[in-house]
């Protein structure tokens, strides 16, 4: 992977429902990237799109168009536009590029794990058979083995595994048959690991990496506390040595004290293995302390994306001013006396002419915008 | 100021099977009216189960232990579940945590919404009918009484009847009036925003529905001091045009029909009002039509004719009445006292009496009802609930005395058996269990402590006769008899519920209410069933409002939003609030004082200032400081450790073993409250005199330091 190359880049995500003749556009053209070890935010207010967009990446919905790449590898292809201009198009040969592009986004959306795997294990053979051509007698059988091992681990392994998520309800995420041991290896079982003495030390590792103790492996979820049972959900997503975590509002449903532990945790995890996680949350004072770069969705469009100082102290989308200004702080007076700015989307644009773009106004900072609210903006800016 | 609620020595346990969980031990607070307090505190510290308390809502296994929550004369703790049904939803209602499990997966939301509005309407109209014809009856009563004169004694049940009469036909004009105003009112603002659409070429689907609510609504607004009846037929043709128009889609044309509508109305809802009271009077006793002139004259003529043939005389009889009520009050109170100056020694002795204790209650009972002011509008509640607290108090004891024994008899079995263990030089595996003994001493000091408090209350009332504003009160007396009396006539069908449903559901933020009005919980999403919650909880316009975390599952703009509304209601009802949370962002916009609590206990009581800029208590500190705000760039302080575990609660202070600031005496003995101004009390031991001096952590400082800064900075 290049340095310029993104662990993850999206690319005009759209992601609709239908439901009889109506169609919700949950995801509506988002586009944006996560460079590697970078924490990510992601903000809105509830049913914007925030969580569909994190579903959407980590293939729990099949997307409706637009791609996405994680280590420049297409793992999500949607093919809804192109077909639809397919329909419109009448030129036989760009038919035929377009026919080519749908046929290929529709295999990588299929087969983007089966390569992956297939990749794997050719690494796999490359490496064990020239050691079993020179092998012989004992020392054989057990490569053999160990070859067979490595090939079946090779073959169950997914790409979409690199990618993991912690949810948002720590009670309604874990089964409550399960013990936390069950919890936690269920992903290095499927992924084909047989020996139960690798599981459990892996197991009792990631315990301990997430501030709980081995003992606690063969307990049930019902007998841990709201914040313990988040550091159990932490543990099974980071088992999987994932390269990016999608952690979908993991403390809004703790208390401040707890918040604080989690929070803390995954900073540490992040600064011990270099994690890139997408964080999606609606506290905004926690978003600010915890990402390096936020985005800001409103009603399944990103309107603003920018560095997290960069976009408190100079918001420049009337929504995420209004956003900010909504920010409860724990002082007194300051509270009583804060204007909440509203947002009206239909009186603060006219988008019936000019339909809105996102742009850059600044390196790193995008506006959702037309020309003429562009305009405004970069003389706003170069006034300040 | 006033105190709604009053919260004294609240003990809440829980049985489980693993033992007794103590979730409240002991807490004391006030709830003034229009008072925002805000409960603070982690999962698990007992604000659910004081919420839940004062609902009378407890779980099944909950036993409360002592303490009285005093609402409008009445504990709460005491009275029967029957009363507690016209208070719980009505006067007090809750919003709740948890929006799905509060709402009713099979029933439609607007049969949820309008239910309690059309149960509480007809409650509440017989209520405000039964208090408007005692009030009357016994203020005729007094009146009569206190007559100087044969003539006088005869003319108060008169001029009660009349003042009976008329009231009823002021409310009648009154609510005819408010009724067409209102809707005037909001058809005007339904066609600012309609037009405002129209004219941006966005016309949602629900256009025609709200189309149709437009045209009602101006067609209802016609009333003679609204929109006047001779516009009545303009109203009409216009909004028969627009309809026209609108179906046809000819969007320039209703744009302008609407215009005009709202010309109409924008005029009337202007127009000033006439009085309705003094109207009421002309109306019913004066056999001339109203006479024709402009509305101010009008006001004064119809004053003067009022003063002249009614009220002064009535006035004048009722200040007598009061006067005279509140003295019989007054000689009541001096011989109560005696009584239970006399009754203390009863219920001092060694061992009580069962029949001497309930004939003294009963002898006790009749002089303390006596003291009552039946024309007093604000209820003594010391007064009311004296008989039931001495009750459950008397009851205590001798079922404790009962108890005793059989506990006694256990303990003695169980102590033979591990002595026996004992002496036979093993190691019990083991410990003796202290005797679950009921404390006679302390039931006997709380019948004290009750005696004692009612009677300093009345040498209080006593001693304060002279400075009584009779005057005042006069006016008090007739506003109170207007209030209830448009009780009794304020009637809630099913199209006003729904009505209001709509409005509500408008006013908490639900996008498309006609369309939603019809649909199931499920179909929403979680901010959106939180409305519907908080809507629900409003609708019987409640006196207290306890809201248990409301805006936790919610995002920071609708959090806001749902805010504002708590705070404008709170204004415009003059509604007092309990706010739980453990956001303290959310307490710093709402309280007006802060109770922060750990353990069952309060740690830290005071104004929302006190908490903030000069917290006190190291539980309060920690909390701040586990919180990020805008600025926060340093690691969190997170609290260590997990709260203790309440089947058996820590001998000394709850806090100690995760507090960096603890001391030795903090692991023995517990912390009384100790108090630093008038409004600001903490329970640490760190405000001994004899304790070291320490300094709240960095972070809390760094943050009050910030929080000046910005202040300073916004001043310049």
């Amino acid at each position: 992977m290049s340095e310029q190359e993104p662990l993850l880049r999206v690319e005009h995500l759209c992601q609709y429902f239908k439901a009889g003749n109506f169609v919700t556009k949950a995801v509506d053209d988002v586009s944006f990237d996560i460079k590697k070890g970078e924490v990510f935010g992601l903000v809105g207010e509830s049913g914007c799109g925030k969580t569909t967009t994190g579903r959407s990446i980590i293939k729990l919905y099949n997307i409706t168009s637009g791609d996405v790449y994680f280590k420049g590898v297409r793992i999500c292809a949607g093919t809804q536009k192109l077909r639809e201009e397919l329909k419109d198009c009448k030129d036989p040969a760009k038919q035929a590029e377009l026919r080519e592009k749908i046929s290929a986004a529709k295999n990588d959306q299929k087969n983007c794990d089966k390569m992956y795997s297939q990749k794997l294990q050719e690494e796999t053979r490359a490496k064990y058979e020239p050691l079993l051509a020179k092998a012989s007698g004992e020392e054989r059988t057990k490569l053999q083995a160990e070859y067979k091992d490595a090939m079946r681990k090779a073959k169950n392994t997914r790409l979409v595994t690199q990618i993991q998520m912690i949810f948002q309800d720590p009670i309604a995420s874990l089964d409550p048959r399960m013990t936390v041991r069950e919890t936690i290896s269920e992903g290095l079982v499927i992924q084909g690991e047989r020996d139960k003495k690798v599981i459990d030390e892996k197991v009792y590792e990631m315990l301990e990496l997430v501030g709980l103790v081995r003992e606690h492996a063969s307990r049930y979820p019902h007998e841990f506390s709201g914040g313990q049972r988040q550091r159990i959900g932490v543990a099974r997503s980071i088992i999987m040595n994932p390269e990016l975590i999608i952690a979908d509002e993991p403390v809004s449903a703790l208390d401040v004290s707890v918040q604080a532990q989690v929070i803390n945790l995954l900073n540490d995890l992040r600064e011990k293995f270099g994690l890139t996680i997408l964080f999606i949350a609606h506290d905004l004072s926690v978003v600010k302390y915890f990402s390096d770069r936020i985005g800001v969705m409103y009603f399944g469009k990103m309107v603003e994306l920018a560095d997290s100082d960069e976009l408190f102290a100079h918001p420049l989308h009337p929504y995420t001013r209004s956003l900010l200004s909504a920010i409860p702080l724990p002082d007194p007076i300051y509270e009583k006396a804060r204007k909440r700015i509203t947002y009206n989307p239909l009186a603060e644009h006219d988008y019936s002419v000019d339909k809105p773009s996102f742009r850059q106004v600044r390196p790193g900072h995008f506006v959702q915008c037309n020309e003429a609210e562009y305009q405004r903006i970069m003389a706003e800016l170069s006034g300040k | 100021m006033e105190n709604k609620l009053q919260v004294r020595d609240l003990r809440i346990s829980f049985r489980t099977s693993n033992g007794k969980v103590q979730a409240v031990r002991g807490i004391n607070f006030d709830l003034a009216r229009g008072e925002t307090l805000a409960i603070v505190g982690e999962s698990g510290s007992g604000k659910s189960v004081t919420s839940r308390a004062i609902l009378g809502i407890l779980a099944g296994n909950a036993i409360v232990e002592s303490g009285e929550i005093i609402y409008d004369g009445q504990d709460l703790l005491k009275i029967s579940e029957e009363d507690f049904h016209k208070i719980r939803g009505d006067k007090i209602a809750m919003i709740f945590q948890d929006p799905m499990s509060s709402l009713n997966p099979i029933v439609r939301i607007g049969r949820q919404l309008t239910e309690a509005m059309l149960l509480k309407g007809k409650i509440r109209q017989r209520e405000s009918r039964k208090n408007f014809n005692t009030y009357l009856s016994n203020l005729s009563n007094a009146m009569a009484k206190s007559a100087t004169d044969a003539a006088g004694a005869a003319r108060a049940p008169e001029s009660c009847k009349k003042f009976d009469k008329f009231e009823f036909k002021h409310i009648e004009l009154e609510s005819a009036y408010n009724a067409a105003h209102e809707a005037a009112q909001e058809a005007a603002e339904d066609i600012d925003k309609l037009v405002f659409e129209l004219e941006k070429n966005s016309v949602g689907k629900d256009a025609a529905d709200r189309l149709g609510d437009i045209i009602r609504q101006s067609r209802e607004s016609v009333n003679q001091y609204v929109v006047p009846v001779e516009k009545k037929d303009q109203i009409q043709s216009l909004t028969g045009k627009v309809k026209g128009d609108f179906r046809r889609k000819d969007y320039k044309a209703v744009v302008e029909d609407l215009r005009a509508i709202r010309a109409i109305l924008g005029d009337a809802i202007g127009k000033p009002v006439p009085n309705f009271f003094r109207m009421g009077y002309y109306l019913t006793y004066s056999d001339k039509p109203l006479p024709d002139m402009p509305l101010d004259e009008l006001n004064a003529y119809l004053r003067k004719y009022l003063d002249d043939n009614f009220m002064l005389d009535f006035i004048r009889d009722a200040e007598r009445g009061l006067k005279y009520s509140a003295g019989e009050s007054r000689k009541a109170m001096e011989e109560a006292i005696d009584a239970l100056k006399k009754a203390l020694p009863v219920y001092a002795r060694e061992k009580l009496d069962k029949k001497e204790c309930h004939d003294t209650l009963k002898r006790l009972n009749e002089a303390v009802g006596r003291t009552i002011d039946k024309l007093a509008i604000t209820k003594d509640s010391l007064s009311y609930t004296f008989p039931s607290s001495m009750k459950s108090e008397i009851d205590n004891y001798f079922h404790g005395v009962k108890a005793n024994v059989k506990v006694m008899r256990k303990y003695n079995r169980e102590k033979r058996k591990y002595d026996a263990i004992v002496a036979k030089g093993k190691k019990p595996g083991y410990e003796l269990a202290d005797p679950a003994v009921t404390d006679l001493e302390l039931i006997k000091g709380n019948i004290a402590h009750l005696i004692n408090r009612l009677c300093d209350h009345y040498s209080q009332v006593l001693g304060d006769a002279g400075q009584r504003d009779y005057d005042a009160e006069t006016v008090g007396v007739i506003d109170y008899l207007k209030e209830s009396a448009s009780g009794v006539v304020a009637k809630v069908t099913r199209q006003i519920a729904k009505h209001r449903a709509i409005k509500l559901m408008e006013e908490v933020g639900i996008a498309e209410p006609h369309k939603r009005y019809r649909q199931y919980p499920f179909e929403f999403s979680g901010g959106m069933r939180q409305r519907i919650v908080i809507a629900i909880a409003l609708a019987a316009n409640p006196d207290i409002l306890i809201c248990d975390e409301p805006t936790t599952a919610l995002d920071v703009t609708i959090q806001s939003q749902i805010l504002e509304l708590i705070n404008e209601l709170k204004e415009e009802r003059k509604l007092s609030v309990i706010f739980i949370t453990h956001d303290l962002g959310v307490v710093a916009n709402m309280a007006d004082r802060v109770a922060v609590m750990y353990a069952g206990k309060i740690v830290e009581y005071g104004t929302s200032e006190d908490i903030f800029y000069h917290s006190a208590h190291p539980y309060t500190w920690a909390l701040m400081s586990s919180m990020p705000d805008l600025d926060t760039n340093e690691k969190l302080n997170a609290i260590p450790g997990t709260p203790p575990n309440m089947i058996y609660p820590p001998k000394g202070d709850a806090f100690a073993a995760r507090n960096q600031y603890a001391m030795a005496i903090d692991f023995e003995r517990q912390p009384p409250m100790f108090k630093i101004s008038d409004t600001h009390y903490a329970a640490t031991w760190l405000l001994h005199p004899d304790a070291p001096k320490v300094d709240p952590p960095k972070a809390v400082t760094d943050r009050i330091a910030r929080m000046n800064a910005r202040r300073q900075s916004k001043h310049e």
